[in-house]
């Protein structure tokens, strides 16, 4: 088959060429990939934002909660006017991922991660964690690790931020890096309204600096899974302290009794 | 058998010198330097330089020896 003939500018008006540049770039399998997105807060905008311009097109957004005010100072995609009316942040970031990508073809799923069957796990290709609390992180790495499938996940307070990636079969999830202190956490988290409904006190601090830094981390290594270039990714978390300006990475090793490795089957 | 280490605060750069048991879990290292520091309530791992060690491990488990330095660092949570 011919090749297109060059033509004057055609460079510039492909929205992909910078991107190809970079010769481990796979955009096909980037264009074809299934992404599941959990968490449309700070995080899961920042993420949506970053893939959609990285031109992944299958985007599923998780997340149960509708937009307030003080989403705004770090929310690309939200608006007053979405806070306002109590807009479902799931619904609000998938149409701000087809405002910016024309090809893409996002998917909404305004539920609690709990509530999606292990079966939608199953198709992803990659999972994203974008979560804002430690039993939606637990289950969403759980779920993708059983599934078998690549979790990278996200997470930040104030200027301080973590980025972590899970690559089943092999390797620690991120179940193994936790510990008495995260049990309390998690616990008093599920104390504090006595159902499945997290509630902050006192609410975490958070500005978009950290959430983008952190949120960059996390698409680079989902466009070195879907590339095909794992042994590229983080080994595999990072680290980044804003206020002493600190970026490096750190491994959490795999734990043979993590309950996520000692299921059977 | 007691050792001595170091446990850094990575948020200040502060260290505090702990004497504990080899028997002591790495757990009640992380609770005892987070009181310490009076840090919020939130999530924290120690780290041997890169690696974060396990919870529920024993010092003796993590191969930790006198005069190792241990870094808390805190597990952010928010998204």
């Amino acid at each position: 088959m011919m090749e297109e003939p060059l033509r004057v500018g055609s460079f510039d008006e492909d929205v992909f060429d910078r991107s190809r540049r970079i010769g481990w770039l796979d955009l096909d399998s980037i264009a074809d990939a299934d992404v599941m997105v959990v968490g449309a807060g700070a995080l899961g905008n920042e993420v949506c934002k970053d893939l959609a311009l990285s031109g992944f097109r299958k985007i599923t957004v998780v997340d149960m909660d509708h937009v307030v005010g003080s989403n705004l100072n770090r929310c690309l995609f939200f608006s007053a006017e979405d806070a306002g009316r109590g807009a479902k942040k799931a619904e609000v970031v998938a149409q701000g991922i087809s405002r910016i990508s024309r090809s893409a073809t996002p998917l909404a799923r305004v539920c609690r991660i709990e509530e999606v069957p292990a079966s939608v796990f199953e198709q992803q290709d990659v999972i994203m964690g974008c979560l804002d609390n430690i039993r939606a992180r637990i289950h969403t790495n759980s779920h993708s690790y059983a599934a078998g499938k690549p979790y990278v996940d996200g997470a930040m307070e104030g200027f301080i931020g973590k980025a972590f990636v899970s690559l089943p079969p092999e390797g620690a999830c991120l179940q193994c890096g936790m510990n008495r202190t995260h049990a309390k956490v998690a616990e008093k988290r599920f104390s504090c309204t006595g159902k499945d409904v997290v509630f902050h006190e006192p609410r975490l601090a958070a500005e978009i600096t950290t959430t983008s830094i952190v949120s960059a981390v996390m698409v680079r290594e989902v466009l070195k899974i879907v590339s095909g270039r794992r042994d590229m990714c983080l080994s595999n978390g990072f680290f980044y302290d804003g206020q002493r300006n600190v970026a490096e990475e750190f491994e959490i090793p795999r734990d043979p009794s993590c309950s996520v490795h000692v299921w059977p089957g | 058998m007691s050792v001595r280490i170091k446990v850094k605060n990575a948020e200040t750069g502060a260290t505090v010198e702990m004497e504990l048991e080899v028997e002591n879990t790495v757990d009640e290292v992380i609770e005892s330097a987070a009181t310490f520091w009076s840090k919020d309530m939130g999530a924290y791992v120690l780290r041997k330089g890169k690696k974060v060690l396990k919870g529920s491990g024993s010092l003796k488990d993590a191969g930790i020896r006198a005069d190792d330095v241990l870094e808390l660092i805190p597990d952010p949570e928010g998204g």
